[in-house]
């Protein structure tokens, strides 16, 4: 038992080091097949002048960007234990200069903040056996502060939320087919603990997909939803603002392709925007990448 | 796989130019104002005392030009190139103080009376803070000089503030809508009922408005207009 142990610890870090984004047509409560992989480097932005206040109404800001490189892969340990690593390898944090529209001098400096993002590892346990109609899994997800925060002439910007998190998360789904087309859809529940000072969150979601172009194209439409207990310390607290700002809510709803320009390669984009929030910016964001799919 | 690759650097080139720090506006125009800052009611006779004003261009920021003082009655009061106002008769006169910033002249004058002993307008200031975004804010407030010669910020009990934004702070300014030149008083961590804040190196009649001002997002909260 000790060496299957330690096999397993291997193999969660090895994998982590070796395949150094967003899930995309991985995730779900499907898990990898023993040896099988996931990979996806994927470009992330966010830019945004306005933002949900905490009535949910919207109010203007200066315009900021947040733009991420990630790296996200999944492993497949056993045919029920796939490995999560998502990585924010590059981020940048940027805000406009504030100028007098009378004077056209320059009122507030913007800035820029460039660094290493947050990243999150994640054990996913298959709870069905594989094959099954209905798949269920549950994962455990650990957010670490690899970001940076309070940088820039104010203290402002930030690439992380500067804590630690515990998420649990159940997935649950089930494929079918609309004539000769596959289709999925699935939905999870999860609840994240978050330390210095954050609210805990609840998230729900789901997702439906139909592949197309004889499994070449896969599209795919979300819907995210999260909330805060409220139950952290004040904003003025919490030095964290932009999209990490404590106690952010939203309900999004996302739009994806996945294209496969061979059997394992592909591209993908994603479009997502808030419809609703709390503290959090009222812009879509948007991201692409490659991703390499070994089945 | 080249092809993928093609795509995903076209993308990267794409972020690169739209992550830039680029220009942001405000509309922060407002009408140049030259303002009389001595608060004095009575000046005893016989006496002098030197009045003050500043000019405030068309953004609110200070600039110093030449003033050019005039009483509107000589025989009771007079007043010299620099403003030091000489108390000759008992009865009422009008201190104006004119600025020509190029392209207006703008004045501000303020009533005096000449008396048997001098009485400082010490009654202090007040006004009514207001929410200018979807964010909480409400509350009456006076503005006092102390003993020491500081400034005293005191909010009553209607005061109420919304806690949800990170890094709101309070500032005395004179554009309602900038905190260039602006002093920062303090970051706000009272959000409802009665407080005050000490201010250092401001005089009474320097700032015209109160603003409340979130950093992190950049933007006006609400404010409040000194009276």
């Amino acid at each position: 038992m000790e060496k299957l142990i330690r096999s397993y610890l291997i193999a969660f870090f090895v994998s982590i080091i070796i395949f150094l984004p967003q899930v995309s047509i991985a995730g779900g409560p499907w898990t990898k097949a023993k040896g099988k992989y996931y990979l996806k480097l994927s470009e992330w932005g966010l830019k945004f002048d306005s933002h949900y206040t905490d009535t949910g109404q919207i109010d203007p800001n200066i315009t900021t960007g947040i733009y991420n490189t990630f790296l996200y892969a999944e492993y497949g340990l056993t045919d029920r234990f796939t490995t999560i690593f998502n990585g924010n390898l590059f981020s940048r944090n940027v805000m406009n200069n504030q100028r007098s529209q009378t004077t056209n001098e320059i009122v507030i400096n913007g800035d820029a903040l460039n660094s290493v993002g947050d990243m999150e590892l994640g054990l996913k346990y298959s709870l069905s056996k594989p094959g099954a109609k209905i798949p269920m899994a549950i994962s455990v997800q650990l957010g670490i502060p690899t970001g940076v925060t309070g940088k820039g002439e104010f203290g402002t910007l930030q690439t992380g939320d500067g804590e630690f998190n515990q998420m649990v998360q159940f997935d649950i789904g089930s494929g079918f087919n609309i004539k000769s087309s596959n289709c999925y859809f699935s939905a999870y529940a999860a609840l994240n603990n978050r330390t210095n000072g954050f609210s805990e969150e609840y998230r729900t979601g789901a997702e439906l997909g139909i592949e197309l172009l004889q499994n070449k194209l896969w599209l795919s439409t979300k819907l995210n939803v999260i909330k805060s207990f409220k139950n952290g310390e004040l904003a003025t607290e919490v030095n964290s603002t932009s999209i990490f700002a404590n106690n952010s809510e939203f309900t999004s709803i996302g739009f994806e392709a996945n294209y496969y320009i061979t059997d394992k390669i592909g591209v993908s984009a994603n479009f997502t925007s808030a419809v609703s929030g709390r503290i959090i910016a009222a812009a879509p964001s948007y991201n692409f990448g490659v991703f390499i799919d070994i089945n | 796989m080249k092809k993928s690759l093609n795509i995903y650097i076209l993308g990267i080139l794409l972020t690169f130019f739209a992550s830039c720090v680029g220009d942001d506006f405000i509309m922060d125009f407002q009408e140049p104002e030259v303002r009389i800052t001595t608060l004095l009611d009575t000046l005893e006779i016989n006496t002098t005392f030197q009045f003050e004003s500043l000019y405030l261009n068309h953004v609110g920021i200070e600039e110093v030009l030449p003033t050019i003082w005039q009483s509107s009655d000589e025989t009771i009061a007079t007043i010299s190139d620099q403003g030091l106002v000489t108390a000759i008769a008992v009865g009422n006169v009008i201190i104006e103080a004119r600025v020509d910033n190029g392209s207006a002249i703008i004045t501000d004058a303020k009533e005096l009376t000449v008396g048997m002993t001098t009485v400082l307008d010490n009654t202090g200031l007040s006004g009514s803070a207001q929410t200018t975004s979807s964010y909480k804010l409400e509350g009456d407030f006076k503005l006092l000089e102390l003993d020491n010669g500081n400034l005293n910020l005191s909010f009553d009990e209607s005061y109420c503030a919304s806690s949800a934004l990170p890094g709101l702070y309070i500032y005395l300014s004179n554009n309602r809508n900038s905190i260039a030149d602006a002093l920062e008083i303090s970051e706000v961590t009272i959000f409802s009922g009665a407080h005050d804040y000490e201010i250092e190196n401001a005089e009474l009649m320097e700032y015209s408005f109160i603003v409340y001002f979130c950093k992190p997002f950049n933007v006006k909260v609400g404010d409040g207009e000194i009276n």
